[in-house]
């Protein structure tokens, strides 16, 4: 008979497959974990430099209109 | 500051569910009867109970989309759901483990497994909505929509569908401390259902107190019959012997005996009955369910920060409806 899987030797191979498992699962959670931190950090980073990027630049004229017709009102930005 | 706080807890979690392993295993007794197999309830019913958790937080989601309409919301409900999947199929895996060791298959159609199998289905369909259709707006409405009325079936599905269907050989009065199964009352000649097994009273015999009762039993879909005799000690009111229905773990057991009707109450017995009344087991037991729950809680935050960073770079490639 296999020496893994005798009475006594069997629950600490059982245990160390359970541990290993979770080990495996752990450590895949922790890496892409940090990795959408990361992400998400230079996503954030990103969207304050082209908004400080666009509060510099000049502010480019706008006008909404509004036209009114019999069927209803359609609004164009411009 | 708060970056390390989630870091901590983060390992705190992983070592936590080191330790409900190692316990398990190692420390928690054995159940008279199951052996080391009934050591799977430490982690089978914890994944069920947040498998109901997560399902449940998908739906509140699902209903702040609705009503606020913020996408970070459909993230969450998303994310909760994929959770709760992956916890049904960690505890229907988990179930069928037990089953082939107790009841000799993996899988027998169990109203209990069935049950279990058409929630899989119900929130497998969820997850075949969203990816058919395109348009991000419509696909958010009719998901969120769609899960709210899944979660109508999670009660019914999980706690109220197995405990309508008599015939249930999943252990619910076995494992709950003060539950019981209520089992079958027969009189001699009489045929009725424990569990999977179909059972005939034969006949009644009395020496003294004791009272014998020769039961057949039939394998489910009648592959075999063997004859069990259980017995019962009219003066002390209890069982003396209690057979085990061949090739499982369960046993017979003649509760009540009324001489006059010629009529005895059988149920079956499971071994392991008040598993929790053990302190050491009701104690990993709960720290089996604190670790899967904060396992859940940042799988739903970890799988959500990344479907908000996905929807923020399809943004800006523009690629996002």
């Amino acid at each position: 008979m296999n020496t893994f899987l005798e009475a006594g030797v069997a629950i600490y191979v059982a245990l160390a497959v359970a541990l290993a498992v979770w080990g495996g699962v752990f450590l895949y959670l922790w890496r892409i974990d940090r990795m959408a931190q990361a992400l998400k950090q230079e996503l954030e980073r990103d969207r304050a430099r082209t908004l400080a990027e666009g509060e510099q630049r000049p502010v480019t004229p706008r006008a909404t209109v509004t036209r009114v017709g019999a069927v209803g009102r359609e609004t164009v930005e411009k | 500051m708060r970056q390390r706080m989630g870091h901590v807890a983060k390992l705190l979690i992983g070592l936590w569910l080191a330790g409900v392993a190692v316990a398990m295993f190692l420390v928690v007794p054995q159940y008279e009867g199951l052996g080391n197999a009934g050591r799977i309830m430490i982690m089978h019913v914890p994944t069920a109970w947040v498998s109901v958790l997560a399902f449940a937080v998908s739906a509140s989601f699902s209903g702040l989309y609705l009503w606020k309409g913020r996408v970070a919301y459909d993230d969450y409900a998303l994310a909760a759901a994929e959770s709760g999947f992956l916890f049904t199929a960690l505890a229907t895996v988990t179930g069928m483990i037990f089953s082939q060791v107790v009841w000799g298959v993996y899988w027998n159609w169990d109203p209990r497994q069935t049950s279990i199998f058409v929630l899989l289905l119900i929130y497998a369909a969820l997850f075949a909505l969203r990816s058919a259709l395109e348009d991000g707006q419509r696909r958010r409405q009719l998901s969120a929509v769609y899960s709210l009325f899944a979660f109508v079936t999670v009660p019914f599905l999980i706690f109220v569908a197995p405990r309508l269907a008599n015939s249930t050989l999943h252990p619910n009065c076995a494992f709950i401390a003060g539950s019981q199964c209520s089992g079958v009352n027969l009189s001699v000649g009489r045929i009725g259902l424990l569990g999977d097994r179909k059972i005939q009273l034969l006949s009644l015999e009395q020496q003294g107190e004791v009272v014998t009762a020769q039961v057949q039993v039939s394998e489910p879909g009648l592959r075999g019959e063997h004859l069990l005799t259980p017995s019962y000690d009219l003066a002390s009111g209890k069982m003396v012997s209690r057979p085990e229905f061949p090739g499982l773990k369960y046993q017979l057991g003649l509760e009540k005996v009324d001489l006059a009707t010629k009529s005895v109450l059988l149920n079956i017995e499971a071994p392991g009955t008040g598993l929790l009344d053990n302190r050491i087991t009701l104690f990993t037991f709960l720290a089996s369910i604190t670790g899967f729950t904060a396992l859940f809680v940042w799988m739903l935050t970890l799988r959500a920060t990344l479907l908000s960073v996905q929807w923020a770079l399809a943004q800006r490639e523009g690629t996002q409806a």
